[in-house]
């Protein structure tokens, strides 16, 4: 790209000369987003940043001229432009975040058309003052925005003129979420109002719609007194007078509405609606204390420990797999299809493999083993060859010597699909005719469970709710896109090294793929920048693999986030259909299930995904009458997957709403209602299979009563714009993969040559703070200090099979390896240190540091570790190893769990009567997972999973349009930013397990997930009377409910 | 091929570059600084921040004839900024963060917060975090690490100071 830098206007208009495709840039934020959607590439481009006349701020009598290159920053920071010009001011602050204002600049954000402050500037009557070639003029923004795009025009500043400040204004941008989004519609407005008479006004919208004055409506305001302004009317025309769009995420009609609502609101203070909200029921009072603690640096006190990656992590200097760059590496990249679905008739490579720079390049032809893979099912190629079943299917790869190169080259290479029909929509896939997808059909899985008898039970029922709901297909959004790297070793070891959840599932896969024994390669897969489930199924370890091997070169990769958006696995779309019955006495009698899950164009472990979303129907209740049908169609929408709460947390959505609805039909709350059905301790698992002793569920409910939440203030807020209520939720989610697929643990602890205690799980660390649990769980054990322990996790060169680290399995896995190998490393290491000091081994203890004397209180070392490794003889090694089956249940006629956590979640939320969006003020989650390994690990999973799920529930969904993302990088799939996090959040743990379980703390990294999205569903219901049927909820459905209510 | 000249973590830097390359790329693809990530590549996540001339700026928004003549300090420049002590010491007794690839942002954010601010309270701290986002934590160990960060800047600010 050449980049002019013309020094004046006149300059770089002779310079664009009129060419259509020439972009004048200020701060180019705008223009960069442009090329990154592949929109207006260009060759060329003029800079503006060196043109003086286009800087700076003048504040003068009359009017405020900003030059066009100011950024928004700078105007932020100008006292006299804040003064004179608030509705600007607080236009901007809402404008992209502050770090994109420091490049961002007005005249960027008026010339591009759409920006959010257009409104804003129209309301505000603004000027431009233009360059032509040989002409300057200064002419109205409305004007302007009428003409169509002309290169032959450079605006040099925007003008306000000074006018007295309008008697009111308002400014307000809707969009999808709290904060730096893109605007779904922004309004601004400005009364002039005297003697009880508005003498002018001005009223525009922008910002994700066509910019327009709304002269019309304007029109109607002109000489009316404010008090007889009939505003529903005036609601009824800006409604008519607003045009704009409708995608994917919000309607036409939502976008309308809303502006009109802001405009009202903001102009003459009235909103829709009545302000009554729906009664609330009284809550009965708690029962007695319970034992929990609240978790935090404070509270934690002397269990609050600094995690041993953290520092490096602060200061940027932990190395992940995707930051390793080495000399003569090459770099990677993936061809993926563009189309969702087709025959591949035709691949060629030669001009890439000819490109000058450009090492190897791999298709199907290079796989030497079998070309599918999958955890579940072996339905995913590494390459395709046949067919291409969605937008992120790899078809070739490419390694050359820089990023460069290897971009070029992917577009070198030639092919020519067949396109075939596109399944869309899982109900239509599983139709007669529908697109076949795979040869076995579309019908990946189907499960169904019965007990008691339905029928009588619904009709002996006294209150029976029934309900659809729809769940998103969210997207894991790990900061670290997936990447890596692999080389080849002297002794011919394959080295694979991405970020993963299961070293040694990846191994086996990988030699499966590539044909060569599993002992040939080992996987290294920590650390990683984040997980979620998004990382369990293979993601770039084929292709690196593959371009390895061919090259005998180290290869790294890594996804760009568009990339990643098209490749990666997302969780399952369900559409949950309940209908759910209880007694006169507020009993559940039957429940009905019926589930419809969306696993994309390959099975991945969606199987897995429906087996749990199905084994917790009935949630921690007890329903003696139970029917549960499950299906899971494959489609063209991108690939489904393992998802943190793995479709507990989607069917405790459906079923928890059920609860709650139907505790209003009995008159009875939250808590009575939920207590009348809890399943009893001691009884059996859902589907009948054996359960672990510890029940929990009583204690939460009871933590839940007693929270303060309830107290905090609820109904309309005090300036009367939102309806805030509060719900809760019950949490119960099984830990391990449970009867069915093979479940193995173990780990080894070795005293290492330096004198460090080597605790080796072949467990990853992806941010959950496994390292943490291991340093603080072996150290307790062991009697040694946190520091002489070095844990090795994520090399199947360094550590034993510990399993997968996921299904909250992790926990179980660390603790049960320092239970069983801690005593007879220590029992060896006391026998070594005695035979060396020339004492009883029964006198030594271990102690920080080393070995001490059993008997003195001074914690004198009699020999450190390091001193008793230097002793030991050569060869002989201090090692004590455990390997054991995650602990299973009885039953195999469908996938049970034997262990759960238990939880209780509330949330308190406000409704906004303008935009129907739900804002999280407080989340609240009490837990019982027996014992805690790390207090800030558990505290900081339950906090992360509460904000994603808050992200589920209210603005998260991957869309589609005919199987190609709508949504394609961080502008467009939204993930909570800081402001949507909630004000408050309070996470208690109950450490109490029952006296006879064995199972020792549970995996908590799911829990967290469980239970947010139904209790947020039921706070919108204690606010507003409707229960949100669809997730995450859509703001144009809650306006209508709320217009419904009143 | 454009020659740009800057300088980056106090050290002058010359490179002949493609002037629409971003810095984000440079500093990851060629130099081999890679504290700086790239989550998305459009300005969005906040995890290439860099200073430009003292204030936060998304690497990979930044071409690099708009780096040219600019002062650049990446995560691996912030020791030679004093507030980045009180902020790296805040964010990691509150354990902050948890699979930390946002975190070299967050502490570039925030050392200018506390380089500009006296004293920042937590609507300030989410205000100037507007631009970071983080998948693991739900934000509030990162705000509890700002306001612990404040709190030791303050401590350490002794009379006279």
């Amino acid at each position: 790209m050449q980049v002019l830098h013309p020094s004046t206007s006149e300059e770089a208009l002779e310079l664009a000369a009129g060419d259509e495709d020439t972009y004048f840039l200020g701060g180019g934020t705008l223009a960069q987003l442009d090329w990154a959607m592949g929109l207006r590439l260009t060759d060329r481009v003029i800079a503006l940043d060196r043109i003086a006349a286009l800087q700076g701020i003048d504040v003068g009598p009359d009017f405020i001229r900003i030059g066009a290159l100011t950024t928004l920053a700078a105007i932020e920071r100008n006292r006299a432009v804040a003064d004179a010009l608030p509705m600007l001011l607080s236009a901007i602050k809402v404008t992209a975040a502050p770090s994109v204002r420091n490049i961002g600049t007005i005249g960027g954000n008026v010339g591009g058309r759409r920006g959010c402050l257009i409104p804003v500037l129209l309301a505000m009557d603004a000027q431009l003052e233009i360059a032509r070639p040989n002409a300057r003029q200064r002419v109205s923004l409305v004007n302007w925005l009428g003409t169509l795009r002309d290169p032959d025009c450079l605006i040099e500043a925007i003008v306000m003129p000074r006018s007295p400040p309008p008697t009111r204004w308002t400014y307000r941008k809707t969009g999808l979420r709290a904060e730096f989004t893109p605007g779904v519609i922004g309004v601004a407005g400005s009364l002039f109002v005297a003697d009880d008479c508005i003498e002018d006004c001005r009223i525009a919208v922008g910002g994700g719609v066509t910019a327009m004055r709304l002269f019309e409506v304007e029109a109607l305001l002109k000489g009316e007194s404010p008090e007889a302004v009939d505003w529903s009317h005036v609601h009824a025309e800006l409604m008519e007078a607003i045009k704009a769009p409708t995608d994917p995420q919000r309607s036409t009609h939502y976008r309308r509405r809303v502006a009109a609502n802001a405009l009202i609101h903001g102009l003459a203070g009235r909103l829709p609606g009545n302000g009554r909200n729906c009664p609330r029921m009284p809550l009965s009072p708690p029962a007695g204390p319970v034992e929990e603690i609240r978790l935090g640096r404070g509270p934690s006190g002397k269990h609050w420990h600094i995690r041993p990656d953290g520092p490096a992590k602060v200061a940027g200097r932990l190395t992940y797999l995707t930051d390793v760059r080495e000399e003569g590496m090459l770099v990677g990249r993936v061809l993926r299809a563009k189309v969702p679905h087709a025959y591949i008739s035709h691949i060629s490579t030669k001009r890439a493999e000819a490109l000058p720079g450009v090492v190897a390049v791999v298709t199907h032809r290079d796989i030497k083993g079998s070309n599918s893979f999958g955890i579940v099912v072996q339905d995913q190629p590494a390459m395709c060859f046949d067919k291409v079943r969605y937008t992120g299917d790899p078809i070739a790869a490419v390694a050359a010597v820089n990023a460069e190169v290897a971009e070029r080259a992917l577009k070198l290479i030639r092919l020519r699909y067949k396109p075939l029909p596109v399944a869309s929509d899982a109900k239509a896939a599983l139709e007669p005719g529908a697109p076949c997808i795979h040869a076995s059909g579309n019908l990946v899985r189907e499960i169904h469970f019965e007990r008691g008898n339905i029928e009588d039970a619904f009709a002996r029922a006294a209150h029976v709710v029934e309900a659809t709901y729809r769940t998103p297909r969210q997207m894991h959004t790990f900061m670290e896109t997936e990447g890596g790297y692999a080389y080849v070793s002297e002794d011919g070891t394959l080295n694979v090294c991405a970020g993963g959840q299961h070293g040694r599932r990846d191994q086996m896969q990988l030699a499966r793929i590539l044909g060569i024994p599993d002992d040939r390669i080992r996987v290294v897969s920590s650390p990683t920048g984040g997980a979620f489930g998004g990382k369990d199924e293979l993601t770039v370890q084929p292709a690196l693999a593959l371009l390895a091997l061919k090259t005998g070169r180290p290869v790294r990769m890594q996804l760009d986030r568009a990339e990643s958006v098209r490749a990666g696995t997302k969780s399952n779309p369900m559409t949950i259909r309940m209908r759910t019955a209880c007694d006169a006495d507020g009993c559940l009698v039957a429940q009905q299930v019926d589930l419809l899950a969306d696993s994309g164009a390959y099975a991945s472990l969606s199987p897995g995904v429906l087996e749990t979303a199905l084994e917790h129907a009935c949630g921690p209740y007890d329903v003696a009458n139970v029917e549960a049908h499950a299906r899971l169609a494959y489609t063209n929408n991108g690939a489904g997957g393992a998802f943190r709460g793995f479709g507990c947390n989607q069917m405790s959505y459906a079923l928890e709403c059920q609860v709650e609805r139907l505790a209003v039909a009995c008159g009875l709350d939250s808590i009575k209602f939920r207590a009348r059905n809890m399943r009893r301790p001691g009884t059996r698992g859902y589907l009948g299979q054996a359960v672990a002793p510890t029940e929990r569920l009583s204690e939460m409910l009871d933590a839940a009563a007693a929270d303060p939440i309830w107290s905090k203030p609820r109904g309309l807020s005090d300036d009367g714009t939102e309806f805030i209520g509060v719900g809760m939720g019950m949490n119960y989610q099984g830990n391990g993969l449970g009867t069915l697929p093979p479940d193995p643990g173990g780990g080894a602890l070795r005293l290492a040559r330096d004198g460090k205690i080597e605790a080796a799980y072949g467990l990853d660390e992806i941010g959950q703070g496994l390292l943490a649990a291991i340093r603080n769980t072996v150290a307790a054990e062991l009697g040694c200090g946190h520091d002489d322990i070095r844990p090795l996790t994520g090399d199947t060169a360094a550590s034993p099979e510990s399993g997968s680290t996921t299904a909250s399995r992790g926990t179980y896995v660390v603790w049960r390896v320092a239970r069983e190998a801690a005593p007879i490393l220590a029992e060896r290491i006391k026998v070594a240190a005695a035979s060396i000091l020339g004492r009883d081994p029964a006198s030594l203890i271990i102690v920080p540091g080393g070995v001490a004397d059993r008997a003195s209180n001074s914690g004198e070392l009699e020999l450190g570790f390091a001193d008793l490794a230097a002793a030991l003889p050569a060869g002989e090694h201090l090692v004590a190893e455990t390997e054991f089956e995650f602990p299973k249940s009885d039953y195999y006629d469908g996938n049970a769990r034997l262990i759960f956590a238990f939880g209780a979640t509330l949330a308190r939320v406000a409704v906004d009567r303008v935009s129907g969006h739900v804002r999280v003020l407080d989340i609240s989650q009490h837990t019982a997972a027996g014992p805690v390994l790390d207090h800030a690990a558990y505290l900081g999973q339950i906090e992360g999973a509460s904000v994603q799920g808050l992200g589920f529930t209210t603005i998260e969904d991957s869309l589609l349009e005919s199987g190609s993302y709508f949504t394609w990088n961080l502008d467009s799939y939204m993930i909570p930013s800081i402001r949507d996090a909630p004000q408050s959040m309070a996470v208690f743990a109950h450490e109490g397990l029952a006296t006879d379980d064995p199972f020792g703390p549970r995996g908590i990294g799911e829990l967290g997930i469980g239970a947010v999205t139904p209790a947020i569903a039921n706070a919108v219901a204690d606010a507003i009377g409707y229960w949100p049927e669809r997730a995450p909820f859509d703001p144009e459905q809650i306006l209508a409910a709320m217009g419904r209510q009143s | 091929m454009t020659a740009i000249h800057f300088t980056l973590n106090g050290e002058d830097r010359s490179v002949d570059v493609p002037p629409e390359m971003r810095l984000i790329d440079l500093l990851r693809e060629n130099l081999d600084v890679t504290a700086s990530k790239k989550a998305c590549g459009i300005g969005r996540c906040g995890a290439c921040m860099v200073l430009r001339n003292g204030t936060p700026a998304n690497a990979c928004l930044l071409m690099m004839w708009q780096v040219e003549g600019t002062d650049i300090i990446t995560p691996e420049g912030l020791d030679a900024v004093p507030e980045s002590t009180f902020v790296r010491q805040g964010l990691i007794e509150e354990n902050a963060f948890q699979c930390g690839y946002c975190a070299p942002g967050f502490t570039i954010t925030l050392t200018a917060l506390l380089r500009e601010t006296d004293d920042p309270g937590e609507a300030e701290i989410r205000e100037a975090l507007g631009g970071n986002l983080c998948r693991c934590t739900g934000y509030h160990s990162i705000i509890r690490g700002a306001v612990r960060a404040v709190t030791l800047k303050a401590a350490n600010a002794l009379p006279g100071d």
